[in-house]
């Protein structure tokens, strides 16, 4: 790609960025607008700036809750993933299911966790977000120690190997795009569940809590700023994950099985 | 003393359901130390399923098949035989040095060893400044090379191949035919070569056995009068013009007794 290309790619949505700002600003100022009803983005930016600190902390709360969650349910997921591949049938018990709740908005799920713990325990949105993140996980790194070549199996019985070696040499290779990819799913889908818990009770402590309290009192530029948040969270999991999927395909560059 | 002996053997899949094959009915074969010997046959008859016979990826329903006078079980524990097949089969995540040394990584060989022995293959196989590039880096042709460069590395006295040229264009697949005759000449190598084209088949074999569908079974072994060195003047002689005649002639003879006569399905005549 040339340098003028480039700077095209970066240009058109930039400056389209900049025209959609500037014609929100003008049409809250033209039709006056009422602040509770629309905030302009000017106010929602200098209220971002004034709420920083508040911003900052509740996008910890937020961002922790996703980041535990993502790496209980990783864990769990590629552990799961290595017994459902060595147990085929528990493949074919699991793997509907688990497909199955990855269609459906299980995050609900978290109002009967929250009757588990206390009011104020962060566990059970953590809990939550692992359990979203573990079946996206599972299904993905299953199939990818599942769907290997057939010609490889036959080299590598042809070759003597063991289960073992045929799983350390083969499986465990062919599977590492398919981690990679359920991450950069489960990234965005972790820090969406982080927020959505948050709606439904325990402490008012994240962004989503926030986010609602902040309307209830009409704060609506308060609100925005940390919607704002919230988007700068989600854009963080997302660009960690597609970098960490760029480092670990460079050396491999088996990138193409990560499109079957 | 031979190096593969397949006698009274049958491979019958799904025996007893309405799906039953008789993939392979009372073959016998035996194959000498140093020979090359080519399967050829329209589809369905049963030349990859004695392949994988011989290299003991599926047991016989009944007889017997010995390689190196080991059983086959015993041949391919010993890694007595190196396989390569119509997809290269190289591991996208090893660079084509690891590819090579996998075989002698699961022979247990240490990692100078193995680096060596990669290396005088890659010079075999005549791509020495590869070795650390990825197989996706490399072409249809030269990943086949590096297929039986990994095939041959721990020096097997056999190599069995299935259709490994089958997917490469006809310049890259007379260049490769040549190569194999080359390599398996330096190193003493008997094959089996399972193969559609009669052309490849009359110019690499020593015999070319030729089979037929329905059920799958041996119908004439063809001694091939071509010469221990062969070169590209050989593909215009003209006893490799009687070895494919004879070949064809085989071949029709195994459909005269078929309903679709006159056919040859899964052959190609080139």
């Amino acid at each position: 790609m040339t340098l003028a290309n480039r700077l095209r790619n970066i240009a058109v949505p930039f400056v389209f960025g900049v025209a959609f700002l500037a014609f929100w600003e003008g049409a809250v100022k033209f039709f006056k607008l009422k602040p509770y009803f629309l905030a302009p983005p000017s106010k929602i930016i200098s209220n971002f700036f004034s709420n920083a600190s508040r911003i900052w902390d509740a996008a910890s709360v937020s961002g922790m809750n996703a980041l535990v969650g993502l790496i209980a349910g990783t864990v769990f997921g590629v552990a799961m993933s290595f017994i459902l591949s060595r147990f085929r049938f528990l493949n074919s018990l699991i793997t509907p299911l688990a497909i199955a709740l990855n269609a459906v908005p299980i995050f609900v799920l978290v109002a009967v966790l929250n009757n588990m713990y206390s009011i104020t325990s962060e566990i059970p949105r953590r809990i939550m977000v692992s359990l979203v993140v573990y079946f996206i996980v599972l299904v993905n790194v299953a199939k990818g120690l599942t769907q290997v070549k057939t010609t490889h199996l036959e080299i590598m019985r042809s070759y003597a190997a063991s289960d073992i070696e045929i799983l350390r040499k083969v499986r465990v290779p062919n599977a590492v795009p398919y981690l990679f990819t359920a991450l950069k799913i489960s990234a965005p889908a972790a820090v969406i569940t982080s927020f959505v818990s948050e709606y439904f009770g325990g402490s008012q402590n994240g962004l989503g809590s926030r986010i609602t309290s902040n309307i209830a009192n009409s704060k609506n530029a308060a609100a925005w700023a940390y919607v704002l948040g919230a988007c700068l969270l989600g854009l963080v999991f997302y660009i960690v994950s597609v970098v960490l999927e760029n480092v670990a395909s460079r050396g491999g560059g088996a990138t193409d099985n990560t499109n079957k | 003393m031979s190096a593969v002996h397949v006698a009274g053997v049958s491979k019958i899949f799904n025996q007893g359901t309405p799906k039953q094959v008789d993939a392979l009915v009372d073959v016998n074969l035996t194959v000498e130390p140093g020979e090359f010997v080519s399967l050829i046959g329209p589809s369905g008859c049963g030349k990859s399923t004695l392949l994988r016979l011989i290299a003991n990826l599926l047991e016989p329903t009944t007889g017997v098949v010995r390689v190196n006078e080991k059983t086959a079980a015993q041949s391919r524990l010993d890694q007595d035989y190196g396989m390569a097949f119509q997809q290269a089969g190289l591991f996208d995540w090893r660079s084509v040095a690891k590819n090579i040394e996998l075989p002698l990584e699961l022979k247990g060989w240490d990692k100078e060893k193995r680096a060596a022995r990669a290396q005088e293959m890659l010079e075999l196989v005549k791509l020495p400044e590869f070795a650390d590039l990825m197989p996706w880096q490399l072409s249809g042709g030269m990943q086949q090379r590096i297929a039986i460069a990994r095939a041959l590395a721990a020096h097997p006295p056999l190599l069995l191949m299935d259709e490994p040229f089958g997917a490469l264009d006809e310049m890259t697949r007379e260049y490769m035919q040549g190569e194999l005759l080359r390599i398996c000449a330096e190193t003493k190598t008997t094959v089996v070569f399972v193969t559609h084209s009669i052309p490849e088949a009359v110019y690499l074999s020593d015999r070319v056995v030729v089979m037929s569908p329905r059920p799958g079974r041996i119908t004439e072994v063809i001694d091939v009068n071509l010469g221990e060195n062969r070169s590209e003047d050989t593909r215009a002689a003209d006893n490799f013009f009687a070895g494919i005649t004879a070949v064809r002639e085989a071949l029709r003879g195994t459909h005269a007794d078929h309903a679709n006569a006159g056919a040859i399905r899964g052959v190609e005549d080139r």
